[in-house]
């Protein structure tokens, strides 16, 4: 089920791609960033990216992930850090300081090769 | 390959799913402009979605116009369940999907006669995960789980929490049956989400059911303007 889920995000991504390439322009890579709580797999996102982009303009292009981690914040002692997960302890004992996790899924750059030139 | 070619990088400010998101916004600004109070109801297979819908749509007859859309994998069964007790149910077969997408919701949107309409229900496909990032033009995201999930489950969808505007506890009177730990799930939903409120109901019993009518009853004055009671 979760390799359904990424697979509507790399068709969607596709479609975005192709839309902002220039007209017959071979994309290279892609950059994308992921909030945490999108709970998206980039190793997932990237298999269905491969299967979504082949035999396109896109197919090859290397699908770069920036996947944003939690922000944690200790109510107890105040410090804050970041981590994959978001249910974790605190050194100073704390066991339940909050976890803030974006929500972003955004198209950060493309790498096109540029066939006019 | 022209061997001229450069790579070039180019900047991009944009969402993944801008084009659900359009979508979206259009559908928001005519239930809007139609004073309809949207649910996209998101919970597990088995969690009781359509139980809820049932004893819900039972509870609103004669006194609203509710109409629901029903995503579902492959059969018609959820609908016909609730056509019993509202003549605007539209089924949304999904395929393979395992969410619904805005573009599914306004096509079934224009199949069904929103005349009078005061209340959508948008059913989403039983999936924890898949649906939350998919804006449907709703006007409320509630989450449903249910005592027989566990207690972890909303630590374990951490998305569905933090985007709900209400969340739902479902098959709240087997808990003398099950070990589930109420203020452990609680505690896991107030971390991720600290000001959405937890409604304990059972769909079978109708315990807490009148606090979600009336949360349901507040939703549609705010769309319609008027002064709640």
């Amino acid at each position: 089920m979760p390799v359904v889920h990424e697979f509507s995000i790399a068709e969607a991504l596709a479609t975005q791609v192709l839309a902002h390439a220039p007209a017959g322009a071979r994309v290279r890579g892609v950059e994308i960033r992921i909030g945490a709580l999108r709970g998206l797999e980039p190793d997932a996102l990237k298999m269905c990216w491969d299967a979504v982009t082949f035999g396109t303009p896109m197919a090859g292009a290397e699908l770069e992930v920036d996947l944003r981690p939690w922000s944690i914040t200790c109510s107890s002692c105040g410090r804050e850090w970041t981590s994959s997960v978001p249910f974790v302890s605190c050194a100073c004992g704390n066991a339940t300081p909050a976890p803030l996790g974006g929500d972003e899924l955004d198209l950060v750059a493309i790498t096109v090769d540029d066939g006019e030139a | 390959m022209n061997e001229q070619a450069r790579t070039v990088r180019m900047p991009m400010v944009g969402r993944v799913l801008e084009a659900n998101d359009d979508v979206a916004a259009m559908t928001r600004g005519d239930l809007a402009r139609r004073g309809v109070f949207a649910i996209d109801l998101i919970g597990a297979p088995g969690s009781g979605k359509t139980a809820l819908l049932e004893a819900t749509l039972q509870r609103l007859k004669g006194r609203r116009r509710p109409a629901v859309l029903v995503g579902d994998l492959a059969t018609r069964r959820d609908a016909d369940r609730l056509a019993r007790w509202c003549d605007r149910v539209v089924q949304i077969s999904t395929g393979e999907g395992c969410h619904l997408e805005a573009g599914q919701v306004r096509v079934a949107l224009d199949q069904t006669n929103l005349e009078g309409v005061d209340l959508l229900f948008i059913e989403n496909v039983g999936n924890l995960i898949c649906p939350v990032g998919f804006d449907l033009g709703q006007t409320a995201k509630v989450g449903m789980f249910s005592l027989t999930e566990g207690d972890d489950k909303a630590a374990k969808h951490p998305y569905l929490v933090a985007a709900a505007d209400l969340l739902l506890l479902n098959k709240i009177d087997l808990a003398p049956h099950l070990s589930f730990d109420r203020a452990g799930f609680e505690a896991d939903v107030h971390l991720l989400n600290p000001t959405v409120r937890v409604l304990e109901l059972s769909a079978v019993s109708g315990q807490g059911l009148d606090e979600w009518i009336a949360w349901i009853d507040r939703g549609i004055s705010a769309v319609q303007g008027e002064t709640p009671e």
